[in-house]
């Protein structure tokens, strides 16, 4: 039988819909934990990227702090932290945010940097302080990087999420490793389709974000050429 | 040889680069072409080695018409030359200079013992063989440019502004590098810039184009300094047009007087008796070996004790000299005015004082020189080799 | 506790982590190529990139199962597929940034089509293609101990016995390795990033992030620029 078969069979059971370990729930499950994640990253990653790009100091760090997360292997981690603080959320949540600071980080920096240096300095030519020049020039210019990298982050947690599945977490990993415990691959199809469907949700979500948060000017400038 | 027959090139959105031009490109005489931004003149150019294709007319090289060779064939032929010298970043200097005869299939040996030669040729130290682009300024990236167009030998170099990227004292030097080497290879070279003065400078025969891909004029850069076709070329041109012009004409033609030039341990009254019997104010002082010292006032002469020599007075700088054999009419008049005697002094090949000019002679050779030249340029004479006058009546943007 | 494996397990991971960058190599060199050729081309390869880098690998890894089953094979298809949606807008941008007069004398020197990318274009295009390389080896490395989840081996198989075991110690050794190898990999890429272009500065112009990053998206966002 196929992936899309097994998979099939499984979401359309209806009990698979109802209850706390209903399908619903679980989304909702899912949802919560990346956006708390996400929030908590975005809070500490945006405006530290950003200064390093505004000031330029640091930039080495920013740099390769994204290769140096993109090493850490998140079940290693995850595991760890259950092994050490035991049932505590931030066995889970803790991973999710450092696993989710680097792009986002990154990205800020990179969008903050990479604001035309002409633009830079007609704004301090023309007086802004550095908190305007950033809030009134660099940030807005650096939106869509800015936006990117949350949208990368927010992947990488739905991924994340997922796999903490293994260490209790709730969320759409739960009918992956259950269904990996009890051999039912049904279960197993069901819950990777669902989190790939998730997926593609959350990447449109943040495509539609990106159109309606970056001013129409910006966006122009920043196709492909 | 190249010849351009009704030649245009028209774009797709309508434009027209290049309309309906006829031109001849003498063998082995550089031909420049020049003009404002967008004339066409970069879009001739590369005609000839088909980067660009044109849309109707004929292009022959020696003859053939060059839509029957292959391109890449073409190419190989024809040295090629850029403003930022398109060097290969990933190559040695060397492997950069042997691209095209390894390209034809010397062996390796052969084309890096050819890249040294041209490296030499060019004026680089060998030394910079193994060196990358990025190590090299950018004077001697275009040099290398230059090698590698060389290296195979074609007898067709093609120059797109290959000068305008560098510093003007670099390029001063390039363009006289360029002149040097043509005299020695003598190769078929279409050279294109946007600056007159390099045209003037650097061509045999020089192509003003006007906007939007006709020629205004072609000649010598003497001819056309002398008998600019109509006011556009004129323009183009610039002011100064008859001083410039000079340039053109040999100092050899002045009538130099030696009659006051004194050598230092001359007495003073014989000095003063000298200027004063031509009626002069200044006498030239030089010493034993010849070479100039400085201009004496008759005044200051005379008032030195009697006796005295010459070499005592006070000497006002003689500043620039120029050669009788090398020079023009041009640095002979510049010498003269930039003179505090109002008085130039010529040399010979070893610096040694021939005579001195004044602005009475100047004029008699300038207008000697200036009706040789007419009478030489008068069509049926044979000068100004082939080079064709265009339709000067097309309009203008 | 039998640590006589552990040179297996680290085997292992380098196997599932250097064969799909090596296998999104192969792959994404001619697509990189074909995608410049046409123009056209490049966006929707881009988007489908993008797609696919955003489906988390351990769901990946179960799409697979029914076909390929519990087998190496299970994880290093979809860790080529990420490989790919990083090196093609890497193998772009590096053909993208050899500077125009540099093709322009090329082809005006008389070198065909395929003498120019293989003797120019992509000698030049190595390095920006190499930094996408270590961003895929790293990330590879990384995501095949989650292959450990269903049942395929490597160092991941420390991390799940050390959790099973509540003993840290092996938790520690097992990602602690795949750190280690990840980085020994990446500094031999950049050794070899070294040998390959002795035409490049040394101080070179820092690496755009972007590409680091390895998003499709975003670095089809930076490319073309820098």
């Amino acid at each position: 039988m196929s992936f899309l078969s097994f998979a099939w069979d499984w979401l359309k059971q209806p009990q698979q819909w109802h209850g706390p370990d209903g399908i619903p729930i679980r989304i909702l499950e899912q949802l919560g934990y990346t956006a708390l994640s996400l929030v908590i990253a975005a809070l500490i990653a945006i405006p530290v990227g950003i200064l390093i790009g505004h000031t330029g100091r640091g930039a080495l760090f920013a740099v390769n702090l994204a290769n140096a997360g993109r090493a850490i292997p998140t079940l290693g981690l995850l595991v760890l932290l259950a092994v050490t603080l035991g049932f505590s959320p931030l066995a889970w949540l803790v991973p999710l945010v450092l696993l989710a600071i680097p792009p986002i980080l990154v990205n800020a920096y990179e969008g903050v940097a990479g604001v035309d240096p002409g633009l830079k300095d007609a704004a301090r030519g023309m007086g802004m302080t550095p908190w305007q020049q950033i809030r009134k020039v660099e940030v807005p210019v650096a939106m869509p990087l800015i936006v990117l990298g949350l949208r990368t982050g927010a992947i990488f947690v739905v991924a994340t999420a997922t796999i903490a599945a293994y260490i209790g977490l709730g969320g759409l990993g739960r009918y992956i490793i259950d269904g990996l415990a009890t051999e039912n691959y049904g279960e197993v199809a069901g819950g990777a389709a669902l989190v790939v469907v998730l997926a593609l949700a959350v990447q449109a979500f943040f495509t539609g974000v990106r159109r309606l948060a970056v001013p129409a000017g910006v966006r122009q400038q920043g196709r492909p050429s | 040889m190249i010849t351009f027959e009704g030649v245009t090139k028209r774009y797709p959105d309508g434009t027209v680069a290049v309309d309906h031009l006829d031109l001849e490109v003498p063998a082995g005489q550089t031909m420049v072409l020049v003009g404002p931004s967008g004339c066409g003149k970069t879009t001739t150019l590369r005609m000839i080695n088909r980067l660009i294709e044109p849309s109707s007319g004929r292009i022959l090289l020696d003859g053939q018409d060059i839509q029957r060779s292959n391109q890449s064939e073409l190419r190989r032929g024809i040295g090629y030359v850029i403003q930022q010298s398109g060097l290969f970043p990933n190559r040695t200097i060397e492997d950069n200079i042997a691209t095209v005869p390894l390209l034809i299939g010397w062996k390796k040996a052969r084309a890096r013992a050819r890249a040294r030669e041209l490296m030499t040729l060019v004026g680089l130290d060998e030394q910079l063989a193994r060196r990358y682009p990025y190590q090299l300024s950018g004077g001697q990236q275009q040099r290398v440019g230059v090698a590698r167009a060389l290296a195979a030998d074609p007898p067709v170099l093609l120059m797109d502004e290959p000068f305008s990227a560098v510093d003007p004292i670099v390029r001063a030097t390039l363009q006289d590098e360029l002149i040097k080497l043509q005299a020695e290879l003598h190769k078929t070279i279409v050279l294109v810039t946007h600056d007159v003065e390099e045209a003037i400078k650097v061509g045999d025969q020089v192509a003003i184009f006007r906007p939007h891909g006709h020629i205004a004029q072609v000649d010598s850069p003497e001819r056309l300094l002398a008998a600019p076709a109509d006011s556009y070329v004129e323009n183009f041109l610039g002011f100064d047009r008859g001083i410039r012009r000079l340039s053109f004409l040999a100092a050899s033609g002045l009538n130099l007087d030696d009659r006051t030039v004194v050598e230092e341990d001359t007495a003073a009254s014989v000095a003063a008796r000298a200027g004063r019997d031509t009626g002069e104010d200044w006498v030239l002082v030089v010493d034993a070996g010849r070479k100039p010292r400085g201009w004496a006032a008759v005044a200051r002469l005379d008032s030195l004790p009697a006796g005295s020599p010459a070499r005592e007075a006070t000497l006002e700088p003689y500043g620039h000299t120029f050669s009788v054999h090398g020079d023009s009419l041009r640095s002979a008049l510049d010498a003269t005015v930039l003179s505090p005697a109002g008085r130039a002094v010529g040399v010979d090949d070893d610096g040694r004082v021939v005579g001195t000019t004044s602005y009475d002679r100047l004029r008699v050779a300038i207008h000697a020189a200036e009706q040789a030249a007419d009478r030489s340029a008068a069509p049926g004479n044979g000068t100004a080799a082939g080079a064709q006058r265009q339709d000067t009546a097309a309009g203008t943007a | 506790m039998d640590w006589s494996a552990v040179p297996t397990y680290i085997w292992e991971s380098a196997y599932l982590g250097i064969v799909p960058a090596l296998l999104g190599l192969v792959i994404s060199v001619p697509l990189g190529i074909a995608c410049v050729r046409w123009k056209w081309l490049y966006p929707p390869v881009l988007s489908g990139a993008s797609v696919l880098y955003a489906l988390p690998s351990l769901a990946l890894f179960i799409v697979l199962i029914p076909y390929t089953g519990l087998t190496d094979t299970t994880v290093i298809i979809p860790l080529t597929l990420f490989s790919l949606c990083v090196l093609v807008p890497n193998v772009v941008d590096g053909l993208r940034s050899v500077p125009e007069d540099v093709r322009q004398a090329a082809t005006a020197m008389g070198f065909g089509a395929l003498r120019r990318l293989a003797q120019v274009e992509l000698p030049i295009a190595v390095p920006v293609v190499i930094a996408g390389l270590r961003v895929a080896v790293v990330s590879s490395i990384s995501l095949a101990s989650v292959g450990q989840l269903i049942g395929v081996s490597s160092l991941g198989y420390l991390i799940i016995d050390g959790y099973q075991r509540d003993f840290v110690t092996e938790i520690l050794i097992g990602g602690g390795l795949i750190i280690a190898l990840a980085l020994v990999c990446d500094v031999l890429l950049v050794l070899l990033r070294r040998a390959l272009t002795p035409w490049r500065p040394r101080r070179g112009r820092r690496e755009r992030a972007q590409i680091l990053i390895g998003d499709p998206a975003v670095a089809a966002q930076a490319g073309g620029a820098g």
